[in-house]
C-alpha cells in the first residue's frame, strides 16, 4: 500500500471506531434511561417524562452512525445471488455503481437533513425542551460518514485493494 | 376533478373529520366547475400529525387535518386554545373560534408556510380509569394517567396531583389492563373506538380540554391557485364546518350510548371549580408573552 | 410511469448488490424526483421511520441475545433440553428443537437462535453419528420457533408497520400456541426421518441429572418468566420488556454466572450496534418506500384487484401466502414485513382476518423464507455452523419445510390458534 492509502485507512478506521464507540455508549445509556423510566413509574410513582424522547434521539444516532460503519465493514444486507453469475470484472463495475448510489443518498441525508433541521429549529421537543432541529443532527452526521466511507471504498477499489461485502469478503483486520 | 388535492388525516375512514374533508371536496368540485377536488389519505397513511405538518409546509401534500396540539411548539397562538379550561363549554369554544379570535389564530399559520382554513370539533377530553369513580381532585391523587407527549398535558396532570405518564397510544389498552397505568384521558369517540372503556370502566366528565382541530393548506399549493379558486377553497372549508359538527354530534352520541350500554360508570356532576383553580401554575408557565395574555383575556371575555 | 421508476430502480439496485436499505431509499428518491415533489420527504420519512419508541425493542433484544450467547446462558439451556428429551427417537434432533423453544423465548431472533444452538448442537450431533445434513436441517427450520415465541421483535416491527395500533402484548401472546404447534410438527418430522435413517436413542440421564441441569439453567429460564410475567402483571409494557431483558441478562452474567469480562461485554455491545443499525436502516428507508406506496395508492388498488379476483377469504389468504413465500425466498424478513404489511394487511382485513392473526401468519410465512434459497439468512447461518454447502443441506430439508408449511396452513385457516390465548386476557 502506498503512504496515501496507509494514512487514509488509518484515519477512516479511527473514525469508524469512534462512531462505533459512541453508538455503544448510546445503547448502554438507552438501557439505563428506559430502566429508569420503569423504576420511576413503578417504584417512585413519578414517571420521568424525558426518557422516551431522549432515548429515541439516541437511537437515531446509533442507527445512522452504525449504518455508515456498516458501509465500511460491509455488513449491510444485500442480494448477491445475481452477482455470482457475473465475471469479476463486471462485478467490480456494479459494486462501483452501488457505492456511487450510496454516495448520492448520503449527500441527500446531509443536504435535506440540513433543510429539515433548519425548518424545525424554532420548534421544541416536548418534555425535553431542546430544539426540534436536533432530531436531524444524527441523520446529517450519518450522511457525512456514509459519504466518506463510500469514497474510501471507491478509492480502494480503484487501487485494487479489497472492499468488504455482506456474505462475501471482510475487511482485513489491519484495515479495520 | 382535474386536480385532486391530497389531504392527510390520522383518523380512520368514516371519522367525522375525514368525512367532512371529503364533503368539502365535493363542494369544491361544484364551486370550481370540476377544476379542483380533494382526495383524503386517512388512517395516518402519510404519517403522524407532526410529520404531515412538515410535509404540508414543504408542499408535498396540499391539505392537512390536524389537532392544534402538535402546533403548540410551532405557532405560539395555538397554545391558547390548547390550554385546560380555557373554554367554559363546547358552545363557548364555537363562539370564540367562529369569531374574530378564531380568524386571528388562522392568520397566524401563514408565517409558517400554511394557510389556516377552518376549525373542526374534537369534543371535550375527560379522565377515565380502571380503579374507582373520580368524584373530586382528591381521587386523582397519585394515579398514573397516560398523556400525549406534550408539555401542557404533563403539567396539567401534575397540577391535578396525578402522575403523568407519556406513552405511545398503541400500548395504552394493555397498559391499563395490566396496571402499568391507571387510566388515560380522551373524548367520547376515542374512549369508545379504542376499546379503552372495556378496561377502564370509570369515566369522569371533568372536560379539562376542549381543543379544536384545524384544517390547513400548504402555502405552496395556495399560491398556485387563482384568486377565484382560493375563495372557493375558503368557502368550501367554512361550509364543511356545520356538516362536520353534525357528524360529530351523531358520533359522540353513538359512542356515549355504546359505552353506557357496556356498563361504564359515568360521573357527570363533578364540581369543576377546584380543577379550574388548580390550573393557575399551568397558565403561569405557558402564557408568557403579552400577545398570549391578551388572547386569553379576549377568550375569557367572550360571552 | 412512476410505478416503473419505483419498482424498476428498486429491482435494478437490488440485483447489482446495493445494500437493501439504499435500494429502498434511492428508488423512493428517484420516484419523488420524477413526480416533481420535494425529495426532502424521503429523508423526513427515514428519520421519522426510526424515531419510534417501540422500535427500541430491536436493539434491546439483539443486545440481550448477544449477552446470553457470550455469557454462556445459551449453552446451559441446550444442556437442559438434552437431558429432558434426548431419550426420544432421533434424540439430539429433538433436543435441538426443544432448545429452540427454550432459547427462542429469550432471543426472539431466528439468526441468533441458529448460530447459538446450531453452534452447540451440530458438532455434538455429527459426533454421535447423525448425518450433518440432518443436524443442519433441524437447526435451520427449528429457529423459526424463535420468531413466534415472545418476545419476537419481528412482531413489534409488524405492529409498527401496521400503523402502531395493533397491540404488541396481544401479538406476543398470539404467537405462543402457533410456536408450540410448529415445534410439535417439527418433532414429528424429526422423529419420522430419524426412524427411516435409523438414528440412535440417547440414555435418559436420570431425574437427578435433569434436576442439576435445570438448576444451572434456571437463571436463563427465569428471564422468560420475567419478561412474560412482567408484561402481563403491569410492571412494564411490552416494548419496555426488552430493556428489562438486557438489565436482567447483565445481572445474571455479571453477578450469578460471572461468565463475562469487560472486553466480551464491549464486543457484545458493538455487535448489537452493528446488527441493529443494519436492521433499522432498512426499516427507516422502507418508511420512505411505504410512504410512496400509500401516496401512489398502491395498497388500495391491490385491494380492489384482489376483490375482483375472488370473494372467498380462503382463496385470498392462499394467494397472499403463496406471494409471501415467493417474496420471502428472495428477501430478508424485516424489510419484507415493512414493505408488505401496508399492502397486504388492508386486503386481509377486508376479508375479515384479524390483524393479530395476520401478523402471526406473516411472520411464520416469512420465517420459512429465511430457511429457503436463494436468500435465506438463517439457512446461511446454519450452513456456516455445520460447515455444509447450501445445496447439500437443501436436498434433504423438505420434510421440515413440509412441517413448516403445514403449520402455516393451520395458522392461516384456524384463527383460534392465534386468537384464543390473547382473548383470555381481554
Ligand atoms: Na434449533
Ligand atoms: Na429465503
Amino acid at each position: 500500500m502506498t503512504t496515501f492509502f496507509l494514512i487514509l485507512t488509518r484515519v477512516m478506521a479511527i473514525l469508524a471506531r469512534i462512531a462505533l464507540a459512541l453508538s455503544g455508549i448510546g445503547l448502554v445509556l438507552m438501557t439505563a434511561f428506559i430502566a429508569w423510566q420503569v423504576f420511576g413509574r413503578f417504584v417512585l410513582n413519578d414517571t420521568p417524562t424525558w426518557t422516551e424522547s431522549v432515548s429515541v434521539l439516541i437511537m437515531g444516532w446509533f442507527i445512522f452512525l452504525g449504518a455508515a460503519v456498516g458501509i465500511r465493514e460491509g455488513y449491510h444486507l444485500s442480494f448477491d445471488v445475481f452477482l455470482y453469475l457475473l465475471p469479476d470484472r463486471v462485478k467490480k463495475v456494479l459494486h462501483t455503481v452501488s457505492d456511487l448510489v450510496v454516495v448520492a443518498f448520503g449527500c441527500g441525508m446531509i443536504g435535506y437533513g440540513v433543510q429539515l433541521a433548519d425548518a424545525t429549529w424554532p420548534t421544541t421537543i416536548p418534555n425535553v425542551g431542546w430544539s426540534g432541529g436536533t432530531a436531524f443532527l444524527a441523520l446529517i452526521s450519518g450522511g457525512v460518514l456514509l459519504v466518506l466511507f463510500s469514497l474510501e471504498r471507491l478509492a480502494r477499489r480503484a487501487a485494487g485493494l479489497v472492499t468488504a461485502r455482506f456474505g462475501e469478503v471482510e475487511l482485513p483486520d489491519e484495515d479495520r | 376533478a382535474e386536480t385532486m388535492l391530497r389531504s392527510s388525516d390520522t383518523h380512520p375512514d368514516g371519522y367525522p373529520t375525514v368525512e367532512a374533508v371529503k364533503y368539502m371536496g365535493k363542494l369544491l368540485e361544484e364551486k370550481t366547475d370540476g377544476r379542483l377536488g380533494i382526495e383524503v389519505f386517512h388512517s395516518a397513511q402519510l404519517g403522524e400529525e407532526k410529520d404531515s405538518i412538515e410535509q404540508t409546509q414543504f408542499g408535498v401534500i396540499d391539505l392537512d387535518r390536524v389537532s392544534l396540539g402538535p402546533f403548540n411548539n410551532i405557532i405560539e397562538e395555538t397554545k391558547v386554545p390548547s390550554l385546560p379550561y380555557i373554554f367554559r363549554s363546547i358552545d363557548h369554544m364555537h363562539k370564540v373560534m367562529d369569531g374574530p379570535i378564531g380568524e386571528d389564530i388562522l392568520k397566524a399559520f401563514e408565517a409558517h408556510g400554511l394557510i389556516g382554513l377552518c376549525f373542526y370539533d374534537a369534543g371535550a377530553r375527560s379522565f377515565y380509569n380502571s380503579q374507582k369513580p373520580i368524584m373530586s381532585m382528591d381521587d386523582l391523587k397519585g394515579m398514573k394517567f397516560r398523556v400525549m407527549q406534550s408539555d401542557v398535558f404533563v403539567k396539567m396532570v401534575d397540577a391535578l396531583g396525578g402522575n403523568a405518564t407519556p406513552m405511545p397510544y398503541g400500548e395504552v389498552y394493555s397498559s391499563i389492563q395490566t396496571g402499568v397505568i391507571d387510566g388515560a384521558e380522551n373524548n367520547w369517540p376515542s374512549f369508545e373506538s379504542s376499546g379503552h372503556f372495556e378496561v377502564a370502566p370509570y369515566y369522569t366528565l371533568d372536560q379539562h380540554l376542549i381543543v379544536p382541530e384545524v384544517l390547513v393548506m400548504s402555502k405552496k399549493t395556495w399560491d398556485k391557485l387563482s384568486a377565484e379558486d382560493q375563495a372557493a377553497v375558503r368557502e368550501a372549508a367554512k361550509e364543511s364546518v356545520p356538516y362536520m359538527r353534525k357528524l360529530w354530534a351523531e358520533r359522540e352520541a353513538a359512542s356515549e350510548a355504546k359505552v353506557k350500554e357496556a356498563g361504564v360508570k359515568i360521573v357527570s356532576d363533578i364540581d369543576k371549580t377546584p380543577f379550574i383553580e388548580a390550573m393557575k401554575p399551568v397558565y403561569d408557565e405557558f402564557v408568557t408573552s403579552d400577545k398570549l395574555k391578551s388572547l386569553v383575556e379576549r377568550i375569557q371575555a367572550t360571552e | 410511469m412512476e410505478y416503473w421508476i419505483l419498482f424498476g430502480t428498486f429491482t435494478f439496485l437490488l440485483l447489482i448488490g446495493t445494500p437493501i436499505a439504499f435500494c429502498l431509499g434511492v428508488s423512493s428518491f428517484a420516484t419523488i424526483a420524477y413526480l416533481g415533489l420535494p425529495p426532502v420527504v424521503v429523508f423526513q420519512r427515514l428519520n421519522s421511520g426510526v424515531s419510534i419508541f417501540a422500535l427500541m425493542a430491536i436493539p434491546f433484544f439483539i443486545f440481550a441475545g448477544n449477552l446470553m450467547v457470550r455469557g454462556d446462558i445459551a449453552r446451559r439451556l441446550v444442556a437442559l433440553a438434552g437431558a429432558a428429551v434426548g431419550h426420544f427417537r432421533g434424540g439430539l434432533g429433538q433436543v435441538n428443537i426443544l432448545a429452540s423453544v427454550l432459547f427462542g423465548g429469550i432471543s426472539g431472533s431466528a439468526a441468533a437462535d441458529a448460530s447459538a444452538i446450531g453452534g452447540l448442537m451440530v458438532p455434538q450431533m455429527k459426533e454421535r453419528g447423525y448425518d450433518a445434513d440432518y443436524a443442519v436441517n433441524i437447526t435451520v427450520v427449528s429457529s423459526i420457533i424463535a420468531l413466534m415465541l415472545p418476545p419476537s421483535h419481528n412482531l413489534i416491527i409488524y405492529s409498527i408497520a401496521g400503523g402502531g395500533r395493533i397491540s404488541i402484548a396481544d401479538l406476543f401472546t398470539a404467537g405462543i400456541i402457533p410456536g408450540l404447534v410448529l415445534a410439535l410438527s417439527l418433532m414429528v418430522a424429526a422423529w419420522i426421518v430419524a426412524r427411516k435413517r435409523g438414528y440412535p436413542l440417547e440414555d435418559f440421564p436420570g431425574i437427578r441429572a435433569v434436576g442439576s441441569l435445570l438448576l444451572s439453567a434456571t437463571p436463563g429460564l427465569v428471564l422468560v418468566a420475567i419478561i412474560f410475567g412482567g408484561v402481563r402483571s403491569g410492571v412494564f409494557t411490552a416494548s419496555e420488556s426488552s430493556c428489562i431483558a438486557v438489565v436482567y441478562a447483565m445481572f445474571a452474567i455479571f453477578f450469578l454466572y460471572r461468565t463475562m469480562n469487560f472486553e466480551q461485554f464491549r464486543m457484545a455491545v458493538s455487535d448489537a450496534v452493528r446488527t441493529t443499525a443494519m436492521v433499522l436502516m432498512v426499516i427507516g428507508c422502507a418508511a420512505a418506500f411505504g410512504w410512496l406506496l400509500a401516496f401512489l395508492r398502491i395498497p388500495t388498488q391491490l385491494v380492489e384487484f384482489m376483490r375482483d379476483l375472488s370473494d372467498s377469504p380462503i382463496v385470498i389468504l392462499l394467494l397472499i401466502n403463496v406471494l409471501l413465500l415467493i417474496l420471502g425466498s428472495f428477501m430478508d424478513m424485516s424489510p419484507l414485513i415493512v414493505i408488505t404489511t401496508p399492502i397486504f394487511l388492508p386486503v386481509a382485513m377486508e376479508f375479515n382476518v384479524d390483524p393479530v392473526q395476520f401478523g402471526i401468519i406473516l411472520v411464520l410465512n416469512l420465517g420459512i423464507g429465511l430457511c429457503t434459497p436463494p436468500v435465506g439468512t438463517v439457512l446461511f447461518v446454519g450452513c456456516a455452523v455445520g460447515k455444509m454447502p447450501v445445496w447439500d443441506v437443501v436436498k434433504t430439508i423438505w420434510p421440515f419445510y413440509l412441517a413448516g408449511v403445514f403449520t402455516l396452513m393451520l395458522v392461516t385457516y384456524i384463527p383460534a390458534l392465534s386468537l384464543w390465548l390473547p382473548s383470555l386476557f381481554h
